[in-house]
């Protein structure tokens, strides 16, 4: 199974009534979405905004997103696979075995209450976060909530959206997928795009001393990888791009400074529901943009003679 | 410059039909007579205008996201390397960008249409169509679902709905206007579907999805738009869904129209296991009425990855085959719904639907108004053409496939009973001279003075499956880009947009409904110009 029941985010605005947040904190890392999106907004056919809506909270810890939730639901870490498992079985009138649930930090009356509402709701949507995605049970746990809200739509309309931040990530993800087929995690080593998370992903190449030298473009690697990755970017040539001095610069060979993007460099930038937005800067920049500089790198590599034998026209591996 | 001499040309807008002569190249189009450049000797060959392919869904927010949601299938998929004249890239159901532009190009196809663009990330359609090289491209842009056009009908304001829609082509630089499951999607959101054409939408009173399309194929019309409505019909996939079509056939008198898929929309009987073909019913009323065009949206047997607008359809068939399911509902305009499938030859539906596409190429009896697609990725990949031009060419082939179908299936088709054969010039015609017609792209799918200089150069034996998979040479726009099956040259295609006419006050009237109903600054909609790389704009001046 697998799959992603999702919309853009004016549905949100527009019809949801029902809006969870879960392993996020909105309130502090995505600080308009509330006002622009899923709270405060009047929409179509929510017509006095907040008070058509029911906010919930799923988290392991009270933080301000939490004061403007309707209902708050602290749960034990590490559980949100079991949680999100057993709201399956409710939503799908199958029973559930009350001891285990009790492990989990919520009572069988919270979970059947939030069932319930799920199921009640005109719209709903689960917005899930890096406390859902990246703590224990990772990529179960996504699946599990997608399978939730999916299966939800048996009921009524249902959706979910991870809370995607940081950056242009989802531009970057986008643009892999039409030009290699796969979002991130993916070598072109053998000359055409390969994918395998875990063994082609940066993190993974970097940490297993696999790479002999790193761009790095529109990121800071060195604020957040496993020490063993830094260390190894320190090792190789690192190349920089960027208009402000950051951790990675700091470690690498070369940084060239850069104009930043939306204040003095044009683009487009992929929201979190994956509709780009063109970018049109306010001011005029002294350094390049960082295409500028691709674009000079490319072609100085280009007059260069190929280091390989020209490969045949198409390799047919089925 | 460049000559090919000696070919046997099949050229259907000139009524030419297998004649050896010469043609002429200069400057990317095709002249009288050149002196001196290259020459192709094209003895044993026959000579084709490059095929235009008028619905397929290569681009875009919906394709990207099959992409991502389904890596299993790129494993399989024939990988393309990376050279100093090619991108790397991968083949398979939901080709990569670089790659669906030499998987077209080495198949003869010189232009493309993507079928099914929301305004909303037209930006993202726009920025894949230029990483699709070779080809030229337009796209259809959704507007069957749009919430301020279906407004506007419901207040029965349908000059001011023309103006919008006006306004809604030159925003997303489209070229065409789609209608997917007329109300239907929008009724989506809510969970529900359209199955009727009478019965009103719903959240609305007045409008039913018979005054939608209507009003729309209306618009269009009146707008001048160079290719007609360009319909997905209610109830796709369903058992008994010919009523709905025959119903809305009707409903289009008095206007163009191409339905898109045909196949999709042409079922008998009342569940799946009474599920029968009724082509000859479709083809009956479609033969009689000029106004229409179709295309064939024929199945073939293996995987394929279904992606439409038609949101309530895909939930459907998430429930009935239990496999993935994507879905992403975009505010205020459409949706989409990805699930990936397999047809089976041994399931008597997909035997059936199998038939049904093959019935209609060979039933509707004008070549002009019926042309080959897949819908792809949705029935087959498009580079599985030439497996149905093989079909529609040879009838005991067909009869042999038949006898192989479930014996339940055979007694609901009579493809066994059809002895027409396509002759090369029919071919031609479906692949690149109707479509192109139905198109309005003047310069396309002929081989005459002043025509754009896109051919496809086919050895003339063998005659089989092969015939059509590798051409010998490839020209768009006057360049080689495939000699002896492999791609010469990455050039770059046009992209055709329409300007309509329209009031500029109609953006007084759109900016605070864009404040109220949408997530993004009125500003910031549009694609801008310059985002496309060769855009081709032609002006219309129709208006009523
Ligand atoms: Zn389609």
């Amino acid at each position: 199974m697998g799959g992603k029941v999702t919309c853009t985010l004016g549905e949100i605005k527009n019809r949801a009534d029902f809006i969870v947040y879960w392993g996020g904190n909105p309130a502090e890392c995505h600080p308009r979405h509330f006002t622009k999106y899923t709270l405060t907004q009047k929409g179509k056919f929510v017509p006095n905004g907040r008070k058509d809506r029911t906010m919930v909270l799923v988290d392991i810890r009270e933080t301000p997103s939490a004061r403007a939730a309707d209902i708050f639901l602290q749960i034990k870490p590490g559980k949100d696979f079991e949680i999100l498992t057993t709201l399956r079985a409710l939503v799908k009138g199958h029973r559930v075995n009350e001891a285990s649930v009790a492990e989990t930090g919520l009572s069988i009356e919270q979970l059947r209450d939030l069932a319930d509402r799920m199921k009640q709701a005109r719209f709903g949507v689960i917005f899930f976060g890096m406390g859902l995605s990246m703590t224990r049970g990772k990529h179960m746990n996504s699946a599990a909530v997608l399978m939730l809200a999916a299966e939800l739509n048996a009921f009524t309309k249902f959706v979910t959206m991870p809370m995607r931040g940081h950056g242009n990530v989802t531009g970057s993800d986008m643009v892999m997928r039409w030009s290699t087929g796969y979002p991130f995690g993916v070598s072109l080593c053998r000359g055409y795009p390969r994918f395998n998370p875990g063994e082609f992903s940066t993190v993974d190449l970097l940490v297993r001393g696999d790479v002999d030298a790193a761009l790095v473009l529109g990121a800071d690697p060195g604020a957040t990888m496993p020490q063993p990755g830094i260390d190894h970017l320190a090792r190789i040539p690192t190349i920089v791009l960027d208009p402000k001095v950051t951790h990675t610069s700091r470690l690498a060979r070369v940084h060239i400074t850069t104009a930043a993007t939306g204040i003095s460099a044009p683009g487009t930038v992929y929201r979190m529901d994956e509709i780009p937005l063109p970018l049109r800067p306010a001011l005029v920049s002294p350094y390049p943009t960082d295409e500028e500089v691709i674009r000079r790198i490319r072609e100085a590599v280009a007059k260069k003679p190929a280091w390989a034998q020209r490969p045949a026209a198409m390799a047919p591996t089925n | 410059m460049l000559r090919i001499t000696g070919g046997k040309v099949y050229d259907p807008a000139n009524g030419i039909d297998g004649v050896v002569k010469d043609i002429s190249i200069a400057d990317g189009r095709i002249v009288a007579a050149v002196d001196g450049g290259r020459v192709i000797d094209a003895r044993g060959m026959i000579v084709f205008p490059g095929g235009v392919d008028i619905h397929t869904h290569v681009a875009g927010a919906a394709l990207n996201f099959a992409r991502a949601m389904t890596p299993e299938n790129h494993r399989q998929a024939t990988a393309f390397l990376h050279t100093p004249e090619r991108r790397a890239g991968l083949g398979g159901q939901t080709p990569t960008t670089f790659a669906t532009g030499y998987l077209y190009a080495g198949m003869g196809y010189t232009t493309v249409v993507e079928a099914a663009v929301p305004i909303l990330s037209a930006k993202h359609t726009h920025e894949e169509l230029r990483d699709t090289p070779i080809v030229d491209k337009g796209c259809c842009v959704l507007m069957a679902n749009n919430e301020i056009v279906l407004d506007l009908l419901e207040a029965g304001e349908i000059e001011r709905a023309k103006e919008v829609v006006a306004w809604l082509i030159w925003a997303a630089k489209g070229y065409g206007v789609k209608a997917v499951n007329p109300g239907g999607v929008t009724a989506w959101k809510w969970g529900k579907d359209a199955k009727t054409l009478s019965e009103p939408v719903v959240g609305y009173s007045n409008v039913t999805p018979a005054k939608i399309i209507a009003s729309l194929a209306h618009i269009v019309d009146q707008l001048g738009l160079p290719h007609p409505l360009h319909l997905h019909c209610n109830n796709l996939g369903v058992p008994g869904n010919v009523a709905t079509t025959l119903e809305t056939m009707k409903v289009l008198e008095g206007n163009r129209a191409h339905m898109a898929h045909l196949q999709f929309h042409s079922y008998g009987g009342a569940d799946w296991h009474t599920m029968r073909s009724e082509a000859a019913a479709i083809a009956e009323y479609f033969n009689a009425h000029p106004n229409l065009t179709c295309d064939a949206g024929a199945i073939l047997f293996g995987n394929a990855v279904t992606i439409t607008a038609d949101g309530p359809w895909q939930h459907l068939l998430h429930q009935l085959t239990g496999k993935k399911w994507g879905n992403l509902d975009v505010e205020n305009e459409t949706g989409c719904g990805i699930v990936p499938y397999t047809y089976k030859g041994s399931n008597l539906v997909n035997a059936v639907q199998w038939a049904v596409g093959l019935e209609l190429l060979l039933l509707i009896d004008d070549p002009w108004r019926v042309f080959l697609t897949t819908d792809h990725p949705n029935g087959a990949c498009f580079w599985r053409y030439p497996e149905i031009i093989h079909l529609l060419m040879h009838a005991d082939v067909r009869r042999e496939r038949v006898k192989k179908l479930p014996a339940k299936a055979q007694s609901r088709t009579t493809l066994g009973d059809l002895d027409r054969e396509y002759s090369l010039l029919d071919i031609a015609t479906i692949t690149s001279a109707g479509p192109a017609r139905a198109l309005g792209l003047a310069n396309k799918g002929r081989l005459g003075i002043g025509a754009d200089a896109d051919l496809a150069i086919y050895n003339e034996k063998p005659d089989g499956e092969l015939l059509f998979r590798y051409p010998r040479y490839v020209i768009k726009g006057g360049e080689i880009v495939v000699e002896e099956g492999e791609i010469r040259k990455m050039s770059e295609g046009r992209e055709f947009i329409v300007q309509p006419t329209y009031d500029g006050a109609i953006e007084e009237y759109l900016r605070p409904l864009f404040q109220q109903y949408y997530t993004m600054s009125f500003e910031n909609y549009p694609v801008e110009l310059e985002r496309l790389e060769g855009a081709d704009v032609r002006q219309l001046d129709g208006h009523g």
